[in-house]
């Protein structure tokens, strides 16, 4: 092994060097002897445990779909002129945590940020389930689910064809093209995963399993440089892509004339608060995984850290974010608009407006002090505030907008029903029932990606490939 | 030479120890050389001699394509086969194409950079690549570095080749016979998986061949399809008379409506007004009289009312002495059963409004012939 003394004339200070990204000794051996090993272990009791109730979660949520499947969307809250209720609120909440994966995995990825390739393939899985979730709210919101194939542009008998000047299509597309994207560049970053487990295995169907998903991967330096490069250029697309997905999102509100919606500030208001739920989720799941799966030399505290930056970083664009749409609600001179935004911090859903700031801008403020990232308490505390603030921002922006719009005759509260909130708890059921399975099935984390910042693992550079 | 081989395996553990070596077998000129690595070596490509991946020239190709594909297809179906005006627009205005020509376009180049990636370029899936069956594969995927010189032609010479390879610092070196037949691919596993594909097929194509024949049937809801109601020039066979929408009982009143007054006009004389003499209640009387009365009788009650020149009919002068004798129950059964030309109006007239009417009519009587002691009420 070299040292840096013989590949550099003049040794590199210490304190120049760029801390390590692991803690302790780890070798590429010891890697795969670490997170690939965990899939063939038997899971612990408290996994079985946690299975349990997040398929009882489940359970309840299925139920929920199927009476309301059987009985009409009337089992639901929404009613005129809040049409729009917990199925796009919890549709807009799950796509937003999605988008933290990718950004991990892509943009950080354009960035060279390398600390981000440990955390990366937990990450895209939970993109990857969140959109999953996502998905269920419009499918189920249709109201004849089993319809829902006519939201695609196909020749049909009845002549008809979709109106591409709706962002209800264009979201059909961007959540599809979403998910697609996702699922391939997820699937790219298994394959060498996958390869290293067939070949480690002794279990005969683990082996088969493995071969057929590996794709026989061999590690060809000539298929090397065709998958770097694919990587890349999926890194890039999948930059744009994140970026759009939730502008998408945001058109269904802005291109309308709601008073509260109509904003040119939707889209990057929605794609920041977008990453800033899904790194708070990200945040809770992975100090979960360091804890239970032994990873604390991969995943280490710096990782938490720079996320917790980063979520401090979000907070402050969503503070001004919401700053800003109360500028433009006064300088409109627009009294709809003013009425709007007073009725965000003033009116009946108050309570709401007043739990979307406290926890999405002023708890997160903890985190400037540098004690609060470093306590799991306090990180904690902070992304599941977030997580909550997040989902009260959806419910001020669709249920505060359209429960009193332009016809005051028309004015209602509204109020979600048992049912809604059971399909609520049935997604969060399914989002962690996968997130388990992902866990003891496959690689948590991408020990190809590790391997090739190690230190000495690259070339001519002796310390690592910072 | 007895048998065939494929490749000369060296193996090395570390990536320094790999480059140092590969220059060196390079120049030995045995055979093809190809690295076998954990993970992607910097700057290997460069000493391996590859030339650069055509994948960024292919997916700019194909994003284009997606790019000209959705908008070639939203402007004829939104264009040319089916124009909608929406929101004002004209139906060739490109603007609102502009998202869904961005995803599609990602949609197209995520597909060619992942799918050309491992189907052309590294003609993935393999599963009989003599690699995967050596003993190095083990070390390939974990932390060793491989270096193989394959065979060009069957002239190569193995051993020669091991000796370079060892001659390059390789620590192990393996000989890869060539394969004689598929090592995960037998004909025996080909046979079962097309037997296993075969019975999917059958079971899933009879699956959904069943559900599409019952599932409309199965509808899951459909309430608005099988409602207990009556169509359209259809006889019902709940009621005798074969009517669906059967006319009330004689003698029905609405709620509210409720006639007192149905005998005689004499007989209602004995009648007496329920309401106090309020304020409301005259406020009440004023602008139901306004509303239902003024246009005939005026707004005096004295039958002189903006219509009855046009109408031609000779309304009651309520200030007449006949009318102000009336006591109030002959006033009520006038206005619930009308008298001469004048028509009911208990239909639209509640009881309260009535009797508030007939509170107002007495009101408007007793101003146009006050006497000097209602002065002396008003006034204090």
């Amino acid at each position: 092994m070299r040292t840096d003394a013989s590949v550099h004339a003049v040794p590199v200070p210490e304190g120049l060097l760029e801390p390590s990204l692991t803690v302790g000794k780890v070798t590429p051996g010891s890697l795969d002897d670490q997170v690939l090993a965990f899939p063939e272990t038997r899971p612990p009791k408290q996994w079985y445990l946690a299975l349990a109730v997040t398929l009882t979660a489940l359970g309840i949520g299925l139920a929920c779909i199927g009476y309301t499947f059987t009985t009409g969307i009337g089992a639901w809250g929404n009613s005129s002129p809040v049409f729009w209720a917990f199925d796009i609120i919890n549709f807009v909440f799950w796509v937003g945590i999605g988008h933290a994966g990718t950004l991990i995995s892509a943009i950080l990825f354009l960035f060279r940020k390398r600390w981000r390739n440990a955390i990366a393939r937990f990450a895209e899985a939970m993109t990857i389930f969140a959109v999953m979730c996502a998905v269920i709210f419009p499918l189920i919101h249709v109201g004849r689910p089993w319809l829902a194939y006519w939201l695609f542009p196909y020749p049909n008998q009845r002549a008809l064809w979709t109106n591409f000047r709706s962002p209800l299509l264009w979201d059909v597309f961007a959540v599809n093209t979403y998910f697609s994207v996702s699922l391939m560049f997820w699937y790219l970053g298994l394959i060498p995963d996958i390869a290293s487990m067939r070949d480690r295995t002794t279990s005969k169907l683990r082996k088969t399993i493995y071969t057929v998903l590996a794709l026989g991967w061999r590690g060809a330096a000539s298929h090397w440089q065709h998958y770097e490069k694919a990587y890349l250029l999926l890194a890039g697309l999948a930059t744009g892509l994140v970026l759009s997905v939730h502008s998408v999102v945001s058109f269904d509100f802005a291109t309308s004339v709601v008073p509260g919606w109509h904003m040119t500030i939707f889209p990057p208001y929605f794609v920041a608060g977008a990453i800033f739920a899904g790194f708070s989720m990200v945040v809770i799941v992975l100090v979960v995984v360091r804890e239970t799966m032994q990873l604390k030399n991969l995943i280490t505290m710096r990782h938490l850290d720079v996320m917790n930056k980063v979520i401090l970083a979000m907070s402050c664009i969503m503070g001004y974010s919401y700053m800003m749409e109360g500028f433009t609600a006064w300088y409109s001179m627009n009294e709809y608009l003013h009425h709007g935004f007073m009725n965000i911090i003033t009116g009946t859903y108050g309570w709401a407006g007043w739990i979307t700031i406290s926890c999405n801008i002023l708890i997160p403020q903890l985190l400037w002090f540098r004690k609060a990232r470093a306590s799991y308490f306090w990180m904690i505390f902070v992304a599941i505030g977030v997580t909550i603030g997040m989902w009260f921002e959806r419910f001020v922006i669709i249920v505060i907008s359209l429960h009193q719009d332009y016809l005051p005759s028309a004015w209602r509260i509204y109020k979600p029903t048992m049912i809604d909130f059971g399909i609520l708890l049935g997604t969060f059921g399914l989002f962690f029932t996968l997130v388990l399975i992902f866990a003891r099935v496959l690689p948590v984390i991408a020990t190809t990606e590790v391997k090739a910042i190690l230190p000495d693992a690259q070339p001519g550079h002796g310390g690592g490939h910072e | 030479m007895s048998k065939l081989s494929y490749a000369v395996l060296g193996l090395f553990d570390t990536p320094d120890a790999l480059m140092h070596a590969i220059p060196k077998v390079r120049a030995a000129k045995l055979g093809t050389v190809e690295a076998y690595t954990p993970y992607p070596i910097h700057g290997i490509d460069d000493a391996l001699g590859l030339r650069r991946s055509p994948l960024g020239g292919m997916v700019l190709v194909m994003g284009t394509l997606g790019a000209l594909t959705a908008f070639g297809f939203q402007y004829w179906i939104s264009a040319i086969d089916y124009p909608i005006i929406t929101g004002g627009k004209s139906a060739a205005s490109w603007e609102a194409f502009i998202p869904i020509m961005f995803e599609v376009t990602v949609l197209f180049a995520t597909f060619t950079a992942g799918l050309g990636m491992l189907l052309l370029l590294n003609r993935l899936p393999f599963f009989g690549h003599p690699v995967l069956s050596s003993k190095a594969i083990k070390g390939i995927t974990r932390d060793r570095y491989a270096l193989a010189l394959e065979a060009e032609s069957e002239a190569f010479d193995s051993a020669a080749a091991a000796q370079a390879l060892q001659a390059a610092g390789a620590v192990e070196v393996e000989i890869l016979p060539a394969p004689d037949r598929s090592p995960f691919l037998t004909s025996d596993y080909i046979l079962r998986t097309l037997g296993g594909i075969f019975v999917t097929c059958l079971v899933a194509g009879l699956g959904i061949y069943t559900l599409t024949k019952w599932f409309p049937l199965l509808a899951p809801m459909k309430y608005m399809q099988d409602q207990p109601r009556l169509n359209a020039q259809k006889a019902s066979t709940f009621f005798k008379d074969g009517r669906g929408m059967q006319p009330p009982v004689p003698g029905t009143v609405a709620r509210g409506y409720l006639p007192t007054a149905t005998g005689t006009q004499d007989a209602a004389a004995t009648l007496v007004n329920p309401l106090p003499r309020t304020k409301e209640v005259f406020a009440l009387g004023r602008k139901v009289y306004g509303n239902r009365c003024e246009v005939c009788h005026g707004a005096l009650a004295n039958g002189s009312g903006s219509l009855t020149a046009a109408y031609g009919a000779k309304p009651a002068n309520l200030q007449a002495q006949q009318f102000r004798d009336y006591p109030d129950g002959k006033l009520y059964w006038v206005i619930v059963n009308g008298k001469n030309a004048m028509p009911s109006h208990a239909p639209y007239l509640t009881e309260t409004q009535r009797w508030a009417v007939v509170h107002y009519v007495r009101a408007l009587q007793r101003a146009q012939n006050a006497k000097d002691e209602d002065l002396k009420v008003v006034a204090p």
